[in-house]
């Protein structure tokens, strides 16, 4: 029996969450955390877990990771593909359902349309600069409410008259809402008007001027959402299918990226990561004027990573900080390497290159 | 020595530099925006004028905390707000209680007033402005090379260092045969770089607004992370191109726009202003010419790109052509750039595999 299983770790805003998968794409196992503004202790986390639950027979053949903070967390576990969130949860859609033409998917800060045609994205679009219309809008009106938002979830289904709110921004619904609930507003009807604005307002805005056509997946946190589901169908007047796995689909996305990339040798830095002291450090960069915060991922006092930086010069080396400054000697670093290609990657980071050039007087 | 802030506008401030030598006083500048002038910009502008504006604005409240007595700044007629921008920089500047002097490129009378204030003599005067236009070219050759080399290169990260190397030795530059020696070795040294010769890259062309397309800063230095991509970029702002626009209409009275309004007649019949005309007509040429997709960059309220986003999203749908809509402003987030760009080229690297 084969024993190998491929890892996809999704690490969104508000949400951790891991899929282990087998090479055929089954999901044998699926984790999903939201995570306390610490994305580090939250792949950790996962990681622990995933020690408990996953038998020991099973051997991680590769990994990739997903969404926002893909490259932090791929630096932590030591991913062998990162993947922008938008080509996993096409990918793992297709996996699923190869005819779908259409994918919402709303998370915590995010809200996307993805339009696909013959099994083949073709055209996508993101929510700008504004988190109204994704997952935290309607977090933070559940809080106000005092409500959970599951219960939010629950409530609104029950609703046969639901309360018009202005949902163009989080503020003015906000103020609208405490209007309607002054007035004498049922929750229950506040609750699935909320719903209606979120709705709204990803259609006017996330999908203008998208061609949106049956069948549709509807996916991410916010899926969880009845009422939002009940709402999806009411405008669109067609059926919505939500995956099984709709929390995690970026992660089960990203698992079915690692297992068709032929990894031949992972670079995974093992499950016991999970125990180490990870930290992070930042520090000013300095070769030129700008001046570029440089993250350090640190395991204990060895350097597995680094984010940030506007040339490139950093992003994911682990050499020592001096070699890559251009401050370190030029004999000791270049000479070391006997492999052609090593010699010339080293010798370039002896060269110290701003970024950016000055003219004139030093910028103080 | 007296020192004058040039407007950032990408690497071609280096040759900007060379120019301002003609009025016998030194540049200041740099090539990019730094994050700190962008800091006190967006701190003293309106809140809700372009990006570009306070850039610029951010950029001459640093040059007259390092000392700089002069400023300058395009006003070109015909435009966007760009014609205003050097009247509402002046102001806020006043307003903040700044002594540093603003010129601009009007003319009254046969001499601009910033040549008369300075007043150099002829041959001081002419010398640099050879001298800048050559420097020009030699940029525009490179960013040429860059974006063919970067698509391809094997090691990541090769045509950036050399591009840079060669920038701070063309800005180093104080003489014409200097100049004319780096130009002679620009296409040498690029071919240097071991590239794939196999691979086939995307081609993209972007368009969008100038100070976007050139402010490394701005636009989250998307040619280098498109070029990482193994996108080979064909961006359509080049300042020699520009420039030989101008002369041909002066000389031959042949104006490019003549042209591109030709092409764009069917989707955009009157002026806009900006550069929106050039992103409509070089999109159409663009799906015409067999390109892979369209970047189109533009600043969250810079007029005349927004009126052609509507257009743009018109000629992806009658030529069956992917563009991308990218909305800048401060506040936006390298994350979200990278996702964007990242999973548009997967998309154009699905659709070519069809």
């Amino acid at each position: 029996m084969n024993n190998s299983c491929y890892l996809g770790i999704d690490v969104g805003s508000i949400s951790t969450n891991c899929v282990i998968t087998t090479p055929e794409g089954e999901v044998l196992f699926e984790i999903y955390r939201r995570g306390e503004g610490n994305p580090i202790k939250s792949v950790q986390q996962c990681l622990a877990q995933l020690i408990e639950q996953l038998p020991d027979r099973f051997h991680i053949k590769g990994v990739c990771t997903t969404g926002s903070g893909r490259i932090l967390a791929g630096a932590v576990v030591g991913a062998d593909v990162i993947k922008n969130e938008i080509s996993a949860h096409a990918r793992a859609v297709i996996h699923l359902y190869p005819a779908v033409r259409t994918i919402f998917e709303i998370g915590g800060q995010d809200s996307k349309i993805t339009i696909l045609r013959d099994g083949a994205v073709v055209d996508f679009s993101m929510n700008l600069v504004c988190a109204a219309g994704t997952g935290s809008f309607l977090d933070s009106q559940a809080r106000r409410l005092n409500i959970t938002i599951e219960e939010l979830s629950s409530k609104a289904m029950m609703s046969q008259n639901p309360t018009n709110i202005a949902g163009r921004c989080t503020v003015f619904a906000e103020s609208d809402m405490i209007h309607k609930q002054q007035l004498g507003n049922e929750q229950k009807d506040i609750t699935m008007g909320l719903c209606h604005a979120l709705v709204r307002n990803y259609l006017s805005n996330v999908c203008n001027g998208k061609e949106i056509k049956p069948p549709i997946v509807f996916q991410g946190g916010v899926s969880a959402n009845k009422g939002i589901c009940r709402v999806f169908k009411e405008t669109l007047q067609c059926d919505i299918i939500i995956p099984p796995y709709n929390m995690v689909m970026g992660a089960y996305g990203a698992a079915i990226i690692a297992s068709t990339s032929c990894i031949e040798k992972t670079k995974f830095r093992g499950k016991e990561v999970s125990a180490h002291h990870i930290i992070t450090k930042g520090f000013e960069c300095g070769d030129c004027p700008n001046s570029c915060e440089i993250i350090e991922v640190l395991d204990e006092d060895e350097v597995i990573g680094r984010t940030g930086g506007r040339c490139g010069k950093w992003e994911g080396r682990t050499e020592p900080r001096e070699a890559l400054k251009g401050t370190g000697q030029m004999g000791t670093v270049a000479g070391s390497s006997t492999d052609r290609k090593m010699e010339h990657q080293t010798c370039r980071q002896v060269d110290n290159v701003p970024d950016l050039i000055q003219i004139g007087v030093p910028k103080k | 020595m007296t020192y004058m802030a040039i407007p950032n506008i990408g690497n071609y401030t280096i040759a900007l530099a060379t120019a301002v030598e003609s009025l016998g006083i030194k540049a200041w500048a740099s090539t990019a925006t730094t994050p700190e002038a962008l800091k006190l910009g967006i701190a003293a502008a309106p809140e809700t004028v372009c990006l570009p504006l306070k850039a610029h604005l951010g950029h001459f409240i640093e040059a007259d905390r390092a000392g700089v007595e002069y400023a300058f700044m395009v006003n070109s007629v015909g435009t966007c707000r760009l014609r205003y921008y050097r009247h509402m920089i002046e102001h806020i500047l006043k307003d903040l209680g700044l002594k540093i002097k603003i010129f601009g490129l009007g003319f009254d009378g046969f001499k601009p007033p910033i040549v008369r204030h300075f007043d150099p003599g002829p041959i001081t005067f002419l010398k640099p402005l050879f001298h800048t236009a050559v420097k020009i070219k030699i940029i525009d050759e490179l960013e040429v090379a860059a974006w063919r080399t970067r698509a391809i290169e094997i090691t990541h990260g090769d045509t950036t260092l050399l591009m840079n190397k060669l920038l701070v030795e063309l800005s180093d530059s104080k003489t014409m045969a200097r100049t004319m020696a780096i130009r002679k070795k620009v296409a040498g040294r690029f071919a240097e770089i071991p590239v794939d010769k196999e691979r086939k890259p995307l081609k993209v062309g972007l368009v969008g607004e100038i100070s976007f397309l050139r402010d490394k800063c701005l636009n989250k230095n998307i040619e280098y992370i498109l070029g990482r991509q193994g996108i080979e970029l064909r961006n359509f702002f080049l300042l020699g191109e520009e420039l030989k626009n101008i002369t041909r209409i002066v000389f031959l009275n042949q104006n490019k726009r003549k042209y591109l309004s030709k092409v764009a007649d069917r989707y955009l019949q009157c002026t806009v202003g900006g550069h929106a005309l050039d992103s409509v007509a070089h999109s159409i040429y663009c799906a015409d010419e067999g390109y892979d997709g369209m970047i189109h960059v533009c600043p969250s309220g810079c007029m005349p790109e927004v009126s052609v986003r509507p257009i743009l999203k018109r000629v992806s749908k009658d030529k069956d052509f992917p563009i991308l809509e990218m909305s800048y402003d401060e506040h936006t987030c390298g994350v979200g750039i990278a996702t964007r760009l990242e999973a548009f080229a997967d998309v154009l690297m699905e659709r070519r595999k069809k």
